[in-house]
């Protein structure tokens, strides 16, 4: 079969250029489109989507930053102002992006490390006891909205467990508004993003450890690899870069764009914006003060952030193994 | 000892001290009290005081009023009815002519008491003190009646024969008023001025209701098919079919009782009619007053028998104090126990008619349960279910009407009633097609009531033992002949009934807790008795006590230990006998045993577990209570009632369950017709037709709540009948809205927006000021926006679905008492004259002059009090927050707290100083330009709020309701409706303990008059309204829907329908005060309710508003957690405060005011 197919294009050769050498890049590509047709096709209804819901918003997103549309009437185009006003006269602003870059710092790095770390571990178990950890440890993500136990836990109310412990214990003699006292807002967020980021990444990271050929480990013994460390290192961690470039990935977006889980927490906006994110930031102005122009422009400059972050994480994870 | 003269003398001068000093207090006290009228008693603040709640809370219980009185040997004193003064056997009160009279110038006298009403046909509104007019009053009995209104205290003053015990009957009718509403007739019984027993407290006379879907049709032609006698049947027919020779009109499901004697013919149609997609539209159900004698019982459920009063002979006194709606009363009897009334045992009954001798009956019929002829209370309702192929008439796909008791008709005290003939007199059984799957391991009862033939005119069981006609649980739908245990043999009975020919009778089905009652009312018993241990125990070692410490229970709280172990043993014991009455151990009885469990560790080793426990404790308590509110509900749904004779076996039961394919097939086309249904045109009974004059309304709530709005729209006093203009309503999500108006695919009104959203929308012109005074908005000409302008300033008179204008009517020579409905202007209807509105209310959706819609939603803090709690500490309810502060140690020393949660107490507290959230102003213009917090009067009150948390300990987060149920916060101050419906379902067991009134007052200078002491005890309202879309289609049609949709009627139809559905603790918060009239509160809740609504503020929602609440609530919680100054840490936000005022007044081009600019008054 393959001759015949190679005989038919050997047959066309004289009619048109045939090497990529011959064509100019346009030429080259409407070509490899056309051949690879079904695969564009296939593609083509995810790609719609994207394009419409995720692109174009972007797109029109960019926008809407110039204009002072209050999503009701005809927007004004207004060019830099709202980037002016955001960086030199709104300092919420400031508070949110520097909550939000501590915020990232930590939860980032911690909760990738911590998956992997974890993952690592697991990996290590018989298939069976590792099934149920797995569950466990990713339990936290799949419920949705448990993450509300640690309200219930750090409840303000005297009856609140951690509160009531407390006072029992003679610790503390009234009960303290964890969610709504500035000194523990941030680090209690910090907590339960960290108890919730064992999300997918954590299963990319559990599926990637286990497509890794055996073999390479043996073979690595016999090139004289000397620990656990430099297995984990030399042939575990760049075996499996597509795994840890989604994961890295996703804790980018899940670190920068964190927000849902505080207002639940703390409500909206949190006590003296202890832990007002940038994600804040823009739902208030967006949602509250209808003021989408400069919330578009806020948005803007949190894609930029995480743009940025993306590239360097993809250049350090690029490192890996080396 | 013996005193030198000068230490005599010296004792004696202090004690004359002494005693001058008291009466110097006393007549300063006395001058307190005189000057008392000045203050406040003219602007409201009614509170109940410490006497009145404690007459209620003082009564004992009726078991222990009948052991008061009981005799030696354990019987009851049974009154000589051979003394003169009974006739035929009863002592009879005159209810007209012994009416206490109260004479001028008492103060009962002032409440309107009893109105004699001459032979209760007409009753002129002139007999009326309030000539609040009679919308309908019925035809009577002959003689004189006495019409005791919702608020009366009528007395009579009775000469009794002969000492003993007696059952009080009452004849009464259940009028129908102005002042009346869907609530039952609630009435106290008070015995010479005092509550006998607490039961009395609470006794409820049902009211009639019918559902309005029965013609008559005479003298029908009788055809070759028709058989003699009565027959029954039950039909699906299309508009213009017709079934034995009537012909019906509608699309429906009917139900056809034909009589045939003879050449004679009548029959009776019963319609329950069809939208187009073939889903019933429920009937309108209508109260119909009627005549009836009602024996003095328990509501509750836990007593059958009648109650039993008291009295010593000669002179007495019997008083009817109202707690709802009115009544006439034509007859009191005082029925000695021991005679006829009492009720006999089933093998009594069978003996005592000869039924042993009466042969059986022949023929069956069917009753379907879906058609009841009357109802005890307006929730008792039809409804659908799609739940087995075998319920007649199956409804695959859709909602059918074919039961009856899905949604509540589960309470004590409910029925439904049924009209039956048989064609043959003999000897019948009943048999009826149930499901009953609510209460695992435990049995529902019904009462089971008759009228009729040998049954007699009145409504009663004919024998003990059908008060407990049993209902076994199943997950499946079950097919039964009715029955009870025999009291006499202890074995199953099915019940056997004697029916004669041609007699009508009618049959009763009512909520009982038959013989489960006295189990379930030992655990409320000992529900009680924990809830005050747990009170007791609280008060020593507070809420989280310390479990190394040793409380020594054994010498402080001895009583309370001995409860606990009690309690446990009765619910254990209670928990046995359940499973022995019921059969099987379920998990619902299980929880009684977790309980007693828990009781019994508690109660070990000197009470050593307590202090561990005592959380524990608490919530169990809670499911404690929410057990005994499910084990009282006996809810269960009912296909049908079969009369069978008594010669039929088991296997001519109506089949209960479908066959296995016969339910497959259903399943399969209820599956598939899930997608043919078109759920938005649910209730509508014709087609929209193109190019029709239409409203577009949007509303954002449940379901239920669109169903009840579609109905009212199609009702007889609905918008389309009155206009004849049709309406779309759509059922939409919250967020809808918005994008909805940007798409311009927006509704032409929308119900229920709330007053920031609707500042929001106004000032970026999405919605129309509707006040009469527009300036447009976007790209309006002038003239459309007087064109629109003048819609809402004039009056327009709808004759035959065409609108005219005053000089139009008079043009076309037309009346305007033709008009079916008249559009008033805006200033009018919202006028304080009108009555409908508070100011406040219009003030939060008012912006430069321009309001943009009429109010429909109104909430606003009370303050909710435990009167059994205050009434131990012996405190009065306190009337201003002094009072409250001066009740606070006490509470404190029991570790009782006040609930008060700190966003709404800032507010509201600046206001009753008499503060303002804005700087004030003069010209409107600069309305709320400059936040008004950093005024003396603000900074005074915002920091005394703080320290209510920071020095007097009040809790900052709580779960108000749970800790108002454990008496642990017998005071909580917190929106009106919702914790009133929250306490109404959640602590039944709280009944009667707890009541709401107006907010502590704050005492200042009268603002008009600076001499007088004025007490404001205002709350803040928040409201939410009905507003017209920029983009409406016909701005006339669009204003009279708004005008119909907030009126008195509508609203408070809409309430009650709301409570008919889905029960009490749906209660609606009208913004409209005068639908509040008709609506199912008690007339103490609507004075209180009143009350508040008269005190009212609001904060305006000037843009930038939602900048305020944050930057409160931080310098509140710095103030808190950090110590922080709280007039500092509040200053240091006023600066961000009014920069982001400014900011956004720019935005929308307002005037504005620079920072160092003052408004132009000030």
């Amino acid at each position: 079969m393959p001759e015949i197919s190679n005989e038919a294009a050997v047959a066309e050769a004289p009619v048109r250029p045939t090497q990529r050498a011959e064509m100019t890049k346009w030429q080259w590509t409407w070509k490899e489109i056309k051949r690879n047709k079904t695969a564009y096709f296939m593609l083509a209804p995810f790609f719609l989507l994207f394009i419409i819901f995720t692109i174009l918003p972007v797109f029109l997103s960019m926008l809407l930053g110039f204009t002072d549309f209050n999503m009701l009437e005809m927007p004004n185009i207004v060019w830099f102002d709202n980037y002016a006003r955001l960086f030199t006269n709104d300092e919420i602003f400031i508070l949110a992006c520097k909550n939000t870059l501590i915020f990232a710092a930590i939860t980032g790095p911690v909760s990738y490390l911590l998956s992997l770390l974890i993952a690592w571990f697991i990996n290590e178990l018989p298939p069976k006891i590792r099934a149920v950890v797995t569950l466990i440890f990713y339990a936290p993500s799949i419920s949705g909205q448990v993450y509300l136990i640690w309200k219930t836990l750090f409840s303000s109310d005297s009856y609140g467990w951690v509160n009531a412990t407390l006072m029992d214990l003679g610790i503390i003699d009234a009960p303290i508004l964890w969610f709504q006292d500035a000194n523990y807002v941030m680090g209690l967020c910090i907590v339960v993003a960290l108890w919730t980021s064992l999300g997918t990444s954590f299963l990319a990271f559990i599926a990637g450890f286990q497509t890794i050929d055996r073999s390479m480990y043996e073979a690595a013994a016999v090139d004289g690899i000397k620990n656990r460390w430099q297995e984990l290192w030399y042939i575990t961690l760049p075996t499996m870069r597509p795994q840890m470039m989604f994961g890295a990935v996703l804790a980018i977006t899940s670190s920068f764009g964190f927000g849902g889980v505080v207002t639940a927490l703390c409500g909206f906006p949190s006590v003296d914006y202890a832990a007002h994110t940038i994600m804040h930031h823009l739902d208030d102005y967006g949602g509250q003060r209808y003021e989408v122009g400069y919330a578009s422009a806020i948005a803007m400059i949190l894609f930029v952030i995480m743009f940025a972050s993306n590239i360097v994480i993809k250049k350090a994870l690029s490192k890996v193994g080396e | 000892m013996k005193k030198s003269v000068f230490q005599r003398l010296v004792c004696l001068m202090l004690s004359v001290v002494m005693l001058l000093g008291v009466f110097v207090t006393n007549a300063f006290a006395f001058d307190e009290l005189v000057a008392d009228p000045a203050h406040g008693s003219e602007n409201g603040g009614h509170r109940p005081s410490l006497d009145e709640m404690k007459t209620y809370l003082d009564a004992s219980s009726y078991a222990a009023y009948l052991d008061e009185y009981r005799k030696e040997d354990g019987t009851l004193p049974v009154p000589d009815v051979t003394v003169p003064g009974f006739t035929d056997g009863v002592y009879r009160v005159d209810v007209v002519d012994r009416l206490h009279d109260y004479g001028e110038g008492d103060a009962t006298a002032e409440k309107s008491y009893g109105i004699v009403v001459k032979n209760s046909q007409i009753c002129k509104e002139s007999m009326l003190d309030d000539s609040s007019a009679w919308e309908y009053f019925g035809a009577g009995m002959d003689g004189e009646s006495v019409y005791l209104s919702s608020e009366s205290e009528a007395m009579w003053d009775l000469e009794v024969p002969s000492t003993g015990m007696y059952y009080v009957r009452i004849t009464y009718f259940s009028c129908k008023t102005s002042e009346s509403s869907i609530s039952s007739i609630e009435r106290q019984i008070l015995i010479n001025a005092a509550l006998p027993f607490t039961e009395a407290g609470s006794l409820k006379l049902n009211k009639t209701w019918k559902y309005d879907y029965v013609t008559e049709h005479e003298n029908l032609t009788v055809t070759s098919d028709d058989v003699q006698g009565v027959s029954t049947d039950y039909q699906r027919l299309k508009a213009g079919e017709s079934y034995k020779g009537i012909k019906v009109e509608k699309d429906g499901y009917y139900k056809f009782v034909v009589t045939v004697s003879g050449t004679q013919k009548s029959a009776k149609v019963y319609q329950i009619s069809g939208d187009i997609n073939d889903n019933s539209m429920t009937p309108h159900m209508v109260q119909d007053p009627q005549w009836a004698t009602y024996y003095c019982q328990d509501t509750t459920g836990f007593y059958n028998e009648y109650f039993s009063f008291y009295f010593q002979e000669g002179a007495n006194s019997l008083t009817l104090k109202a707690q709802r709606e009115p009544m006439i009363v034509s007859a009191i009897e005082l029925v000695p126990i021991g005679s006829d009334a009492d009720i006999p045992t089933y093998n009594d009954y069978y003996e005592s008619n000869g039924l042993a001798d009466k042969a059986a009956g022949k023929g069956n019929v069917t009753i379907q349960a879906e058609f009841p002829d009357a109802m005890s209370d307006s929730s008792v309702t039809i409804g659908s279910d799609n739940s087995s192929s075998q319920t007649f008439p199956a409804a695959p796909s859709s909602q059918l009407h074919n039961t009856i008791g899905k949604l509540s008709y589960n309470t004590v005290g409910q029925w439904a009633a049924y009209k039956l003939q048989v064609n043959e007199t003999g000897m019948y059984k009943l048999s009826m097609r149930y499901k009953q799957n609510t209460l695992q391991g435990m049995y529902v009862c019904r009462a089971l009531k008759l009228s009729g033939g040998i049954y007699g005119e009145e409504a009663t069981v004919p024998f003990k033992e059908a008060y407990n006609t049993q209902f076994d649980y199943s997950d499946e739908w079950q097919s039964n002949y009715l029955g009870a245990t025999n009291l006499v043999t202890g074995e199953a009975q099915v019940f056997e009934f004697y029916f004669e020919k041609g007699v009508e009778y009618t049959l009763y089905l009512e909520c009982s807790l038959g013989s489960l009652k006295e189990l379930i009312k030992d655990v409320e018993d000992a529900m009680e008795i924990l809830n005050n241990s747990y009170l007791r125990i609280l008060q020593l070692t507070g809420a989280t006590p310390d479990e190394n410490y040793d409380y020594r229970f054994q010498e402080t709280l001895p009583m309370e230990l001995i409860a606990l172990a009690e309690q446990a043993k009765v619910l254990d014991r209670t928990a046995r006998a359940f499973e022995t009455l019921c059969g099987t151990k379920g998990a619902h009885i299980a929880t009684l045993d977790t309980v007693a469990l828990l009781l019994h560790n508690m109660s070990l080793r000197w009470g050593e577990e307590i202090a561990s426990n005592m959380s524990n404790l608490k919530s169990y308590l809670g499911t404690l209570g929410t057990w005994i509110n499910d084990s009282k509900r006996s809810a269960m749904i009912v296909d049908s009632i079969t009369v069978h004779p008594v010669t039929d076996a088991q296997k001519q039961l109506p089949k209960a369950k479908a066959g296995f394919f016969g339910s497959m097939w259903f399943e399969i086309r209820s599956f598939f017709g899930s997608f043919f249904t078109d759920y938005d045109a649910m209730g509508l009974t014709e087609k929209p037709k193109e190019g029709s004059e239409s409203v577009e309304v949007w509303i954002a709530t449940g379901r239920d709540q669109s169903n009840i709005w579609r109905a009212l729209i199609d009702s007889e006093k609905g918008f389309t009948n009155q206009t004849g203009k049709a309406v779309k309503l759509k059922l939409v999500t919250g967020g809808t809205l918005l994008p909805s108006i940007l798409a311009s695919k927006g509704p032409d009104i929308y119900i229920g927006l709330d007053s920031a959203s609707i500042i929001n929308y106004a000032i970026r012109d999405a919605i129309v000021g509707v006040s009469g005074n527009y300036k447009g908005g976007g790209s309006m000409e002038k003239s459309e926006v007087d064109a629109l302008n003048k819609v809402f300033n004039t009056y327009y008179y709808t004759v035959n679905g065409v609108d005219y204008t005053e000089a139009e009517l008079a043009q076309h020579g037309l009346k305007k008492e033709d008009a079916t409905f008249v559009s008033i202007p805006y200033s009018e209807i919202t006028s304080e004259e009108f009555g409908r509105y508070v100011p406040a209310a219009m003030d939060t959706i008012t912006l430069l002059g321009v309001s943009y819609g009429i109010p429909s939603g109104m909430g606003f803090a009370m303050m909710f009090y435990r009167s059994d709690i205050l009434a131990e500490l012996g405190r009065e309810i306190p009337k201003t927050w002094n009072e409250l502060m001066g009740l606070l140690p006490d509470m404190q020393a029991n570790n009782m707290s006040i609930g008060l949660s700190y966003g709404a107490a800032i507010n509201f507290i600046l206001y009753q100083r008499g503060g303002n959230m804005w700087l004030h102003t003069d010209n409107p213009n600069y309305a709320g330009a400059r936040i008004g917090l950093n005024t003396d009067v603000a900074k005074a009150s915002f920091s005394w709020v703080t320290r209510l948390y920071t020095e007097f300990g009040f809790d900052i987060s709580f779960d108000a309701s749970n800790r108002f149920r454990t008496g642990e916060m017998p005071i909580v101050i917190s929106e009106y409706t919702s914790t009133y419906n929250t306490l109404t379902v959640y602590a039944t067991e709280l009944n009667g303990v707890w009541g709401f009134c107006s907010l502590p007052g704050w005492e200042r200078p009268h603002p008009e008059d600076e001499g007088m002491i004025w007490i404001d005890y205002s709350s803040l309202c928040s409201i939410s309204a009905t507003v017209l879309l920029h983009g409406y289609e016909d701005a006339l049609s669009s204003w009279q829907f708004m005008q119909w949709q907030t009126d008195e009627w509508t609203q408070s139809e809409y309430g009650n329908r709301m409570v008919a559905l889905i029960g009490p603790s749906a209660k609606y918060e009208s913004a409209n005060k005068m639908a509040l009239d008709g609506m199912s509160w008690t007339a103490e809740e609507k004075k209180a309710i009143w009350d508040q609504m008269d005190h009212l503020y609001s904060i305006v929602n000037y843009p930038g508003s939602y900048i305020i609440g944050r930057y409160t609530e931080f310098a509140f919680l710095a103030a808190v957690n950090d110590r922080q100054d709280p007039v500092e840490a509040l200053m240091g936000y006023i600066d961000a405060i009014n920069d982001e005022v400014y900011r956004k007044r720019a935005e929308f081009d307002m005037p504005l005011l620079e920072t160092d600019e003052l408004p132009t008054n000030a």
